[in-house]
């Protein structure tokens, strides 16, 4: 085996870092592209099957309510603030700031959930009634499953900095935790506009 | 800030041996995992878990091929009565979901998984924890498959399950849901090993390798990776979401009563499909590379050319999936330029073959096991890649849809593009592995009778698909006179057994006795070969600098390397993206149980789908606490002190 020469040190280097220098961030990027694309191949899929109907919502079959979803929808666009307050004050390394706006954030994201059940029935029509209805309700329910995990993360992280001492790779996690809330709550924007306003434009 | 950490390589002493050995001693300690039961359910050591990856996937080859062998059995003569047509229907589905979800792709990200890291100088890969989690879920799907097919509940509609034979109405029961899951397992193994490959790629290589340094190996690695990335969610949408929900939950994407379109669910299906092909196929060339410039003894020609090959092969993959449905209504002006696309794909690979030809030519080739099966590769794929270039062809096409000159086609091209070079593959890195070589005289039985073989089972299949013998039929009548070239084509089959089981002798006396390897026993020139066979559980004892592509070929008596890692805790050395300097340094995560357990309540999770929607909400509850648990443990397992850089504040912690 061939001898090992030093071509330089790197002990001094960092050991925690955020954004897209820390491996974590790379893991969530990769997380959101795979369901990003995953939600919209059911978008592509639900205006192919547009092409099998006359009218769009079909027949005797009603529009969804916009009420709710845009009610959802004010709310969600809010919650952008706590998670990138959340972020700011991780990046500053304040835990009592980072702990502050994690519960504002989990407030927003339970709240946001639970007025889901209500707009995924905004939809107006059963996934089994006809191809359109399961078309929405999936595309509608699979965006529920990862604002659920996204809540589920909220929840465990800042439960975690309120039972116990964090080490400071978790400010870290703060900040990239903020970065997946802002691909759900950015990927909805375009999946409300194609389930409860398009019917009424196309 | 980093610039002084460049690797500039000066002219100075090597360690001694006894500041290596203390080193070497202080890591092995800090990066062994548990001995025992517990140790290998818990390990989360890339290279345990790819070698059980490769295991088990190999053991599904086997399974494959044992299934295939009855099917050729069945059909050796005709009106045969060894297997009924509903038997035959589990056992040719089975065989195809095996070879395609449950072998080739889980091999192909397995070998990944095993050499990414040794190949780019890391001490782990991206995400120990996940890694782990990712096979035990593809372990789950490789037991319910099974257990299905033993119980009678094994998939019959096809590797492909087309709507409406396998919706609700027309497969009653359980078997398509069992396929449609047990596609679930693989998507979901493979996207982790995906994202674990590519972060692995972009962040953890050896400082100076930039991406012009990058092993080809690892370039096919990291563009089959994105591949899956893009292809995978396809059939996710198609099995998991769509074909389950319209089972499960009566939903109407496939029932065009309702407004839903069965070949909604060919689109979603070979969208996936047809890149499939290519993420089987690309990392067998990543292969090659190695093994021509090992054996041929000097660096591949068109370095640039084959990396550009690769990702053109990519792009254009997820072109063609509408060849795959040329017998559907679909528009002629679509038909003209997915022939136009599938032919296009040729070049790129046309590119590569004279590229590792031009090698072979210019250099000094010695005709050892691994080259002899890349040669066996050129001409069966070649072989292959002919009739793929008439399948493209609308009206030829048509006459030859669903016949046995698919099926033809389909194994010259996956038999020699992508086993072929596996079996180069476990030739040459089988001393890395397990410190062992593999003898060489078996090794050429095991390639000549498999060559011999392949091209007797599957050679007389074009002549009885141009005959008009359709594929999936259980048997056939003595009148139609396929029966002498079934005959031979059932002798074939048979021929690669044998083949198989040579290889298998050999893995295990060479196992069990074979001669030592030392560390790099082919004089090769890749990083993998810089540590001892089998390497340590830290893969290297100081991070190897990177100075060009062929790396130990192009340093003399010594190898440059990165020291100042610690060694009282797992670290690895991340680097940038683009020009691999020196970033800063990750603490990686210690053993755990809760990757197995978090992959049983995903089999929980997506079983239970099969039979009630609350097993759903059951799996997923149980694995909330096991995501706590996840976290918690690596909280406890931290040793600092941190050096933290945030954007707004530089601070060492404790």
């Amino acid at each position: 085996m061939k001898r090992l020469r030093p071509a330089g040190n790197v002990a001094e280097l960092p050991s925690v870092v955020f954004g897209s220098r820390s491996l974590m961030w790379w893991a969530t990027l990769g997380f959101m592209v795979i369901e990003g694309w995953t939600l919209a191949l059911l978008v592509t899929a639900y205006l192919y099957l547009r092409q099998n109907f006359e009218a769009w919502p079909p027949l005797r079959t009603p529009y969804p309510s916009l009420l709710i979803p845009t009610i959802n929808l004010v709310i969600m666009l809010l919650s952008f603030f706590p998670a990138f307050m959340a972020a700011k004050r991780a990046k500053q390394l304040d835990t009592a700031g980072v702990k502050r706006w994690l519960v504002v954030l989990s407030l927003f994201a339970l709240a946001i959930l639970v007025i889901r059940w209500w707009e995924l029935w905004a939809i107006n029509t059963r996934w089994d009634t006809n191809a359109y209805g399961s078309a929405a309700w999936t595309i509608v329910g699979f965006h529920t499953s990862l604002l659920a995990l996204d809540v589920a993360d909220t929840l465990g992280l800042t439960l975690l900095f309120f039972v116990r001492e964090m080490p400071a790779r978790s400010f870290s996690d703060t900040s990239d935790n903020s970065f997946y809330w802002y691909f759900t709550v950015g990927i909805w924007i375009p999946v409300y506009l194609i389930v409860y306003v398009g019917p009424r434009i196309f | 800030m980093q610039n002084h950490h460049e690797p500039v390589v000066p002219a100075g002493t090597a360690l001694s041996d006894e500041d290596v050995a203390r080193e070497a001693a202080a890591l092995e300690e800090v990066w062994h995992g548990r001995s025992g039961f517990w140790g290998w359910l818990t390990s989360v050591d890339h290279k345990s878990i790819g070698k059980r990856y490769i295991v088990t996937a190999f053991a599904m080859f086997l399974a494959g091929g044992i299934l295939a062998a009855m099917m050729r059995t069945q059909l050796m003569r005709p009106e045969n009565t060894l297997l009924g047509p509903d038997r035959y229907n589990q056992i040719f589905t089975t065989h195809g979901t095996t070879m395609m979800f449950l072998f080739a792709v889980p091999i192909m990200t397995a070998m990944g998984t095993y050499f990414v890291p040794l190949m780019v100088g890391a001490r782990s890969i991206a995400f120990p924890r996940a890694n782990a989690f990712g096979y035990w879920t593809y372990f789950v799907g490789v037991v319910f498959l099974y257990v299905s097919l033993i119980a009678n509940t094994g998939p019959d509609t096809g590797w492909f399950a087309y709507v409406p034979l396998s919706g609700p109405q027309y497969a009653p029961g359980h078997r398509v849901d069992v396929w449609a899951q047990v596609v679930t397992f693989t998507e979901i193994a493979a996207l982790v090993a995906a994202v674990n490959i590519i972060v692995t790629t972009f962040k953890m290589r050896s400082p100076g390798m930039s991406l012009n340094r990058l092993p080809l190996f690892v370039w096919a690695q990291l563009v089959v990776s994105f591949m899956i990335v893009f292809a995978m969610p396809a059939v996710a949408t198609g099995s998991t979401l769509m074909l389950a929900e319209d089972r499960a939950v009566n939903t109407h994407w496939f029932n065009p009563a309702e407004g839903g379109d069965a070949l909604l669910w060919q689109h979603v299906f070979w969208f996936f499909g047809h890149p499939e092909v290519y993420i089987i196929f690309l990392p067998a060339l990543g292969f090659i590379t190695p093994i021509v410039e090992t054996f041929a003894r000097r660096k591949v020609f068109g370095y640039t050319a084959l990396v550009m090959s690769n990702i053109t092969t990519a792009f254009f993959a997820f072109g063609l999936w509408v060849h795959h449905m040329f017998a559907t209504p679909i528009p002629e002006l679509g038909q003209s330029l997915f022939t136009a696309a599938s032919m296009l794909i040729a070049i790129p690979t046309g590119i590569q073959i004279f590229c590792w030809l031009a090698t072979l030519w210019a250099g000094r080739p010695e005709f050892r096991v691994p080259l002899l099966f890349v040669l066996g590769f050129i001409f069966t794929f070649v072989n292959g890649g002919i009739t793929g270039v008439m399948l493209a062809s609308v009206a030829f096409d048509k006459q030859a849809h669903d016949t046995f000159f698919v099926v033809a086609h389909l194994h010259y091209v996956l038999i020699g593009g992508g086993v072929m070079p596996l079996f180069g593959a476990f030739y040459f890195w089988f001393p890395k592995i397990t410190g062992r070589m593999l003898d060489e005289t078996l090794g050429k039985v095991n390639f000549w009778l498999f060559l011999i073989g392949v091209n007797v089972a599957f050679f007389p299949m074009h002549v009885l698909g141009l005959e008009g013998m359709p594929r999936r039929v259980y048997t056939y009548l003595s009148s139609t006179g396929w029966g002498p070239l079934n005959l031979v084509s059932t002798i074939g089959a048979y021929v690669i057994a044998l083949s198989v089981v040579v290889f298998l002798v050999n893995v295990i006396k060479s196992w069990i006795g074979g001669e030592a390897a030392g560390h790099n026993p082919w004089n090769s020139s890749g990083l993998e070969w810089a540590t001892s066979s089998p390497p340590p559980p830290y893969n290297f004892v100081h991070v190897p600098v990177t100075t060009s592509r062929h790396p130990l070929w192009d340093t003399d008596v010594h190898l440059p390397v990165m020291t100042g890692l610690r060694s009282d805790r797992r670290e690895v050395l991340i680097t940038t993206t683009f020009d691999a300097r020196p970033d800063h340094r990750h603490e990686d995560p210690e053993p755990s149980i809760w990757p197995l357990y978090l992959a049983l309540c995903m089999g929980l999770t997506f079983i239970g789908s099969i039979f009630s929607p609350y097993l759903v909400l059951v799996g997923l509850g149980a694995s909330l606490p096991g995501l706590l648990a996840w976290a918690w443990q690596s909280l406890n397992s931290h040793r600092g002190p941190d050096r933290v850089a945030a954007p707004d504040v530089l601070a060492e912690t404790t």
